[in-house]
């Protein structure tokens, strides 16, 4: 409220220290005694105006009552609201000598239900002449009643109440002008009740608003974050509202196989969004046990036909796909064939016959099997071919094929946001949730093995060993036997292959001593593979994560122990890296050496 | 492993065996401790070491420093080429005395 309003206006002013219509910022020749036709005006601007800004329509009210009463110059005044049925009329504020808020009248009773009733300003300038007129008020409360003025609140066809004035100080009658300025008070009052009433259903939207954003933060948290970190697999989920129906999903096994998933949910909204977190968690839970794809898609199935609501299913792909070798199993329920480019700009499609997931309860599903060579996989939503340009032109297959080869060249998750942005901007419009999921299978040969100048030639690294163990000290020396000879068959002298058991073995201490910090139920799972020209190895523990940076080696002029396995690690190897595993679960440790 | 200990001409011989790693690196420790408690010198001799880690070389270190303090000598005996090539990864070959034989070592003053 500005306060120059205020300083202006007292016809709300609580409390009878002022007369109405007189402040001391007021100079101007209205300031009479007599009530004139721009003090009206004035009154019914301010009135409007305060109802206008108000937040707290009771209080408002309130203040609009006791300005009618002292403007009207009566007794008492009272303002009854119908019920939301339109069973009931109560009276939400009331200023007089005897305060009857909460007084409750059926919609017909009294003088007030007979203006609300005929929609009509209703004049009793003697009371014991209407048979209407509600005398058990009067004896509850003590106060005599002789005249009333009274005028609808109503907004169009919406009836809300009623503003209901008692006995004209001096004793008077109530004359045509009265009446005619409390109807417009009432109606400016009206108008106040009902935004008040919409604003109150703005609130409720804005909850449910709120509370849907909540539910789609929540959603987002299932999907791993877009092109998330370093990894062969990286995906996009844009959903077209709040929530989505699509979702993406992929993991690391123990023994560096990933499963990935892509589903789409039909129909859209919270209920598409919810048995979508539904998918996903399946996927997540049963993908940890289950590495068949078909398998996988089977079980699910099964679930969802046993639960799911009416008419909702699931269009999805599950696959595994093995970074060393580009292998890649995987099987479609329904959704859109997948993509494979190959390293020539080629493409292959696998088109599928299989049913969506919740439909038939024991359907079957195929694995299919290929090798990436290098190339690249992709699983989307039809979201993505269905983006559109005007009514009809739609993106395709061949549309995306096209813009995605505009910017090869680039890494996959920087092509799709490249192509997303185009569309975006030259006009096309998303019209389903949007995701996909790609598989970049140069990124093991570039990741793991030799560094940029073997980009794409690189054969992928071959599979030498691969242990689990007990991370125990009395555990190692059959590991250290198998590495020894693993490393020679990469071509490294007794020394060279001595000194790289020495690492792996000082590595596996590390994670003994620091990660599991003496626990002896913990395992270490150990990769070992023949890469162009060198060795890889992958040691991946399962306990939280330590920070890399504690674990550095010694101040060499120090001669306590401590950081001295490191040191080896370090000078032994040519690259040691540090990192979570794909998963999030435990830490990878990567460590290569070129045979020199 | 086994871990022996024999007396030559006033010194301690401790002779390794073996892989000396994380987990029998505590034997090592006690065992060079017990002997350095002695407050005799103590020779070590690493000619039957196929495998030392850095656990057992922070094992060979700890006796070193202990012995300083008590103002005796521990040096290493007829160091297998393994033992060796560890030492040296830990620039340590420079740190301890290094005798290519126990009838050299035992020649020698310290």
């Amino acid at each position: 409220m500005p306060p120059a309003y205020w300083g202006r206006a007292n016809v709300f002013t609580r409390g009878t220290e002022r007369e109405p219509m007189t402040t001391p910022l007021r100079s101007d020749p209205i300031e009479t005694p007599e009530v004139g036709f721009l003090d009206h005006l004035e009154f019914l601007a301010q009135l409007s105006q305060s109802f206008v800004t108000s937040l707290d329509l009771e209080a408002t009210l309130e203040q609009a009552l006791r300005g009618i009463i002292r403007f009207l110059k009566v007794e008492a005044g009272t303002l009854f609201l119908l019920e939301e049925d339109g069973q009931a009329l109560v009276c939400r504020a009331s200023i007089g000598p005897v305060d009857i808020r909460g007084l409750r009248l059926k919609s017909d009773e009294g003088i007030v239900g007979r203006s609300v009733r005929r929609n009509s300003v209703e004049v009793v300038n003697d009371t014991r002449a209407d048979a209407n007129f509600l005398n058990r008020v009067d004896q509850q409360s003590g106060f005599i009643t002789r005249s009333i003025l009274c005028a609808p609140m109503a907004v169009g066809k919406e009836r809300l109440g009623a503003i209901e004035v008692l006995n004209k100080i001096g004793g008077g009658p109530f004359d045509a002008h009265d009446m005619h300025l409390l109807r417009v008070m009432s109606s400016s009052a009206a108008l106040a009740v009902s935004n008040a009433r919409m604003a109150g259903a703005l609130v409720e939207q804005e909850r449910m608003r709120r509370e849907l954003e909540l539910a789609a933060e929540i959603q987002r948290s299932l999907l791993p974050p877009d092109g998330a970190g370093d990894s062969p697999i990286v995906g996009l989920n844009r959903p077209i509202g709040e929530v989505s129906g699509d979702f993406y999903d992929y993991f690391t096994l123990p023994d560096g196989r990933m499963p990935f998933a892509l589903g789409d949910v039909s129909g859209k909204g919270l209920n598409a969004a919810l048995l979508m977190a539904k998918t996903a968690s399946l996927f997540r839970c049963l993908g940890k046990s289950v590495h068949d794809p078909a398998t996988l898609l089977a079980y699910i199935n099964r679930e969802i036909c046993e639960t799911a609501s009416r008419g909702m299913f699931v269009t999805m792909v599950a696959g595994t796909y093995e970074p060393m070798t580009g292998a890649l199993r995987f099987a479609n329920a329904g959704h859109l064939p997948p993509l494979l480019r190959r390293t020539d700009r080629s493409y292959a499609t696998f088109p599928v016959e299989a049913p969506p997931l919740g439909i038939v309860g024991d359907a079957s599903f195929e694995n299919q099997e290929t090798n990436l060579n290098g190339g690249e996989f992709y699983v989307f939503t039809d979201g993505l071919t269905e983006y559109r340009y005007g009514k009809t032109e739609e993106l395709g297959v061949d549309g995306l094929i096209q813009m995605m080869e505009a910017h090869a060249g680039q890494s996959i998750i920087d092509r799709l946001r490249a192509l997303l942005g185009e569309l975006d901007q030259a006009g096309w419009k998303a019209r389903d949730d949007l995701t996909v999921l790609a598989i970049d299978d140069t990124w093991a040969a570039r990741v793991l093995a030799d560094g940029p100048s073997r980009r794409g030639a690189a054969k992928p690294p071959e599979p030498l060993l691969a242990l689990r163990f007990p991370a125990r000290a009395d555990r190692l020396r059959p590991v250290r036997a198998g590495v020894l000879a693993a490393a020679q068959m990469c071509g490294f002298d007794r020394t060279a292959a001595e000194d790289i058991t020495l690492a792996l073995c000082e590595a596996c201490e590390n994670i003994i001593v620091h990660a599991y910090k003496g626990r002896d139920d913990g395992d270490i799972e150990l990769g070992v593979f023949r890469s162009d020209g060198g060795i890889l190895l992958r040691l991946r523990d399962f306990a939280p994560p330590i920070d890399p940076a504690r674990v550095r080696p010694r101040d060499l002029n120090d001669v306590r122990p401590g950081g001295l396995g490191t040191h080896f690690i370090r000078a032994i190897m040519d690259v040691a890296e540090y990192g979570r595993a794909p998963d999030g679960v435990g830490n990878l440790l990567q460590m290569t050496k070129r045979v020199s | 492993m086994t871990n022996s200990v024999s007396e030559e001409q006033g010194r301690l011989v401790v002779k390794l065996h073996g892989e000396v790693d994380l987990e029998n690196a505590g034997d090592v420790r006690k065992t060079l401790l017990e002997c350095v408690a002695r407050k005799r010198d103590v020779l070590v001799d690493l000619s039957g070491v196929t495998y030392i880690d850095s656990s057992g070389i922070a094992s060979l270190v700890e006796g070193l420093q202990t012995a300083r303090k008590n103002g005796t000598g521990l040096s290493l005996v007829a160091v297998s080429v393994r033992a060796m090539r560890v030492l040296a990864l830990a620039r340590l070959d420079k740190v301890f005395q290094i005798h290519p034989d126990l009838a050299t070592a035992l020649q020698s003053g310290s």
